[in-house]
């Protein structure tokens, strides 16, 4: 091929622009992409590390205490505005304030105030005076460290506790220590010291579950129903799928019905997820459960036990959603072993359940594998087929648990992306949700992306392994 | 491959355990194939009793979902098409393979993105933007297809030297932060030209002289969102398609005085037409099924309107938020089972058509490849 530029420049100049507009898609692409999961990274990650609190004076005189969520221009007139997160819901009745720059006299980040995070109410950021017991008073530094110190107890030790706070513009509160669950002074923190913070911040997000309607604490339920209902699915789509897979390969005549029926099952890979959640309440839910609830549950019947959405009819919708998914990666590992290996084991008198046990599926394992990863993956990402069969914005109680029979198939459970779409736009106080939203969207493009990125290395490292071996 | 049948009966065993494993894996995968068959069979049963009901209710309950399905997906494609192909031509055609080998599984992974997390993007985060700064996204949308003409430009005026450093087979790479730079550019430059031509305030404009509404949550960003979701799709079977043109097509052509572009153009093109076609048509099959991505960042009313600055309803979003609530067997169900079914047949035909043109020009390419 000649080299691009030499051909350029014979001819007219406008022609030699539309490669660019070609070179430029690439790179919008690219920075579509780039620009989303960086804003995930920065937003996920971000709200984990402990906020820098301002306490600010305005011109009419005002003080509060709170810290920048954003600047945005004001509308209709010149100079901007800037958003506040003040907390403090049960003294001023809101959490957010909005201030026009021009407002604002004074700002200042005094080291003495601190952030609460109650269970009730939410934040309180304001100042700490004193810890009071029935016997005993604390005050000013010794009663911060005895604040810690009693944060380490769980919460039923510290019962009759109680803080005496001041909010920036002096009003005092009483509160009592059993409510709090945590205490951050965040701008007395080194960065070392945020940089612990954080971590915990990482930590709790995955390993609890969530409080005050979503906007705070973690996922950790989210996590896990997704886990179990993924586990579920594979196991019922692997042995299926590979099944159907060495019929349409290895048994059934190859001719034009076959060809058919492999066009077939490659296009409903394409057909929208939601058409499948569709057959799985009418089918699934609505039929068999229906039908099992008559049979086996009729004593509590107006209230149905099968018969509504749960883990058991989420994983078999999901599981014929990810059948051609399998099936597709499954048969493109069959069709690559060559033929003269079967031939081979053939005629040294093997039958066809020993050509196919020892030659066949350890040689096309790999893929089965490849296949069931992506179905892992897109299984993870849907959302929209377990709107209808099965899935619940907070479930009371977890799938798996101690009580017989263990595993719970009739319960609804929460998922990743559920969660994310209902805390995003159901929530009371959608502003507070947003940090922990971005959250959960990074964990769960993290989850689907690695599971996607394992699927590619493995095909492209059996890639190279087969390519040795011919 | 069928392995004859063993002559000796002296391992009835063996034999009788490979009869049965052969009825087994039969059964097993006639099976799946049946369970498949059953969502169609599912659905066209379901929707049955509508036509016993026999009024012409549903038609009027269905037309403003099947428009918003429509508009959803059009949007979606005039954001998609343009830069799914440029991107297809550009990775196949100009772009140094070593590059190319890393940026298609790059581009390829987007697909992997789910949507309810693009639609909270989408829905929370970049519609509010826009509402904002209207006149700004709108500038930026004339404005990057021109700075990248800009850039061609600066180039071929550029030294020898510069040119060797930034080659254009890496120009998908380092064009990125040139875009950056020139989004800088227009988001600053926006205001200004939003004071000067446009009278300050660009929604009061629209609202006044053309009487147009502007809904935070639009088609365009519906278009900007689900667009983004389905580049990947159309540029993965676009590029297949135009990397296996072959090779010889493009020498003759270049060998009898066409410029790259000439060749790409009138017979790089021709030649992977259909393949080109299919890819597009995979990518309207996802753009008219995706439903968290509508139902998040679209206004989800239900609405007749052709402007790019209204909400719509599509079948998919409705079928998902109404569905659940429906009562089994009442009207609205058959009816959302109905829109189901129209979903279902239409991903399906579109599917199989894309399918049957790529296979017949695989095996054109074949056939082209054998002669020569």
């Amino acid at each position: 091929m000649t080299p691009v530029s030499a051909s350029f420049r014979r001819f007219h100049w406008l022609n030699g622009l539309w490669p660019w507009l070609c070179a430029a898609s690439v790179a919008l692409s690219l920075l579509m992409l780039g620009a989303l999961l960086s804003l995930l990274l920065v937003r996920g990650l971000g709200h984990f590390w402990p906020a820098t609190l301002e306490e600010v004076t305005l011109r009419s005189g005002d003080t509060f205490a709170g810290h920048v969520v954003r600047e945005v221009s004001l509308p209709q007139q010149a100079g901007d505005e800037r958003l506040y997160f003040t907390g403090n819901r049960d003294i001023e009745g809101v959490r957010w304030r909005w201030v026009a720059i021009d407002e604002i006299t004074e700002r200042a980040q005094p080291v003495d105030l601190i952030r609460l995070e109650r269970s009730p109410w939410g934040d309180f950021i304001g100042r700490l005076v004193a810890l009071e017991q029935p016997d005993q008073r604390w005050e000013g530094n010794a009663a911060w460290q005895r604040l810690t110190a009693l944060l380490a107890l769980p919460a039923n030790q510290r019962q009759d506790s109680q803080l005496l706070l001041t909010t920036a513009d002096g009003q005092t509160v009483r509160q009592p220590l059993a409510n709090v669950v945590s205490a951050q002074a965040p701008n007395a923190m080194s960065w070392w010291q945020k940089t612990v913070a954080w971590s915990e911040g990482v930590w709790l997000f995955l390993s609890e579950g969530p409080r005050a309607a979503n906007t705070s604490g973690g996922v950790w339920p989210a996590i896990f129903g997704t886990v179990l209902m993924v586990i579920l699915m594979s196991v019922i789509v692997t042995p299926f799928g590979v099944l159907a897979a060495i019929y349409l390969n290895e048994i059934a005549h190859q001719g034009r019905l076959t060809h058919v029926v492999r066009v077939g099952v490659r296009n409903l890979a394409g057909v929208p997820s939601i058409v499948y959640g569709v057959f799985g309440l009418g089918v699934f839910v609505y039929g068999i459960g229906g039908s099992l609830d008559t049979w086996f549950f009729s004593d509590t019947l107006p209230s149905p036990t099968f018969g509504t959405g749960g883990l058991l009819w989420a994983s078999l919708t999901l599981a014929l959603l990810t059948l051609p998914v399998v099936i597709v990666a499954t048969e493109e590992g069959l069709a690559r072993i060559p033929d003269d290996q079967r031939e081979g084991a053939v005629a040294l008198g093997a039958t066809r359940l020993e050509m196919l046990t020892r030659i066949v599926l350890p040689t096309a394992a790999p893929a089965m594998l490849t296949g069931v990863i992506l179905a892992v993956a897109r299984a993870a990402g849907e959302v929209a087929p377990l709107m209808l069969v099965g899935v619940a914005k907070l479930a009371p109680q977890m799938p798996l648990d101690g009580e017989f029979p263990y595993l719970h198939l009739e319960r609804k459970f929460m998922h990743l992306g559920y969660h994310l779409f209902d805390t995003a736009f159901h929530g009371e106080d959608v502003q507070a949700a947003i940090p922990l939203v971005y959250a959960t969207a990074l964990l769960l493009v993290l989850i689907v992306l690695g599971l996607n990125l394992t699927a590619i290395f493995l095909r492209h490292y059996l890639r190279r392994q087969r390519g040795n071996e011919c | 491959m069928i392995p004859p049948r063993l002559t000796s009966t002296r391992q009835p065993l063996r034999q009788l355990q490979d009869r049965v494993a052969t009825g087994l894996i039969t059964a097993g995968g006639l099976g799946v194939l049946l369970a498949i068959l059953a969502i169609g069979v599912f659905l066209v049963w379901e929707t049955l009793p509508l036509l016993a009901m026999g009024d012409t209710l549903a038609l009027a309950k269905l037309s403003p979902l099947a428009w918003g399905t429509l508009k959803a997906a059009l949007a979606a494609l005039l954001f998609a098409v343009p830069v799914a192909l440029g991107a297809a031509i550009y990775s196949a055609m100009f772009m140094s393979p070593r590059l190319r080998s890393r940026i298609k599984p790059a581009l390829e992974m987007m697909e992997a993105i789910p949507g309810v997390v693009v639609g909270f993007i989408a829905g929370l985060i970049l519609a509010p933007w826009v509402e904002r700064h209207l006149a700004s996204a709108l500038v930026l949308i004339v404005w990057l297809p021109l700075s990248a003409a800009l850039a061609g430009l600066l180039w071929q005026w550029a030294q020898t030297r510069l040119r060797g450093r930034l080659s254009f087979s890496w120009a998908g790479l380092w064009l990125v932060p040139w875009l950056v730079l020139m989004v800088a550019i227009a988001l600053w430059l926006a205001p200004w030209i939003e004071q000067q031509w446009l009278g300050g305030d660009l929604r009061q404009l629209l609202d006044q002289r053309f009487g147009v509404d502007y809904a935070t949550r639009n088609a365009m960003i519906v278009g900007i969102a689900m667009g983004f979701a389905v580049i990947p799709s159309i540029y993965s079977l676009a590029d297949d398609a135009l990397a296996d043109v072959p090779s010889s097509l493009l020498e003759g052509a270049q060998a009898l005085g066409a410029s790259r572009w000439q060749a790409l153009w009138k017979v790089a093109l021709k030649a992977a037409g259909p393949g080109v076609f299919s890819a597009v048509m995979i990518g309207a099959g996802r753009a008219v099924g995706e439903t968290m991505i509508v139902l998040m960042a679209s206004g989800n009313t239900a609405l007749f309107s052709v402007s790019p600055f209204e909400g719509m309803r599509s079948m998919a979003a409705a079928i998902a938020i109404e569905l659940p609530e429906a009562s089994p067997g009442g009207q609205t169900y058959h009816l959302l089972i109905l829109a189901a079914l129209v979903l279902f047949i239409f991903t399906f035909l579109v599917n199989t058509l894309a399918e049957v043109v790529r296979q017949r020009l695989r095996r054109r390419y074949h056939q082209m490849e054998g002669t020569s």
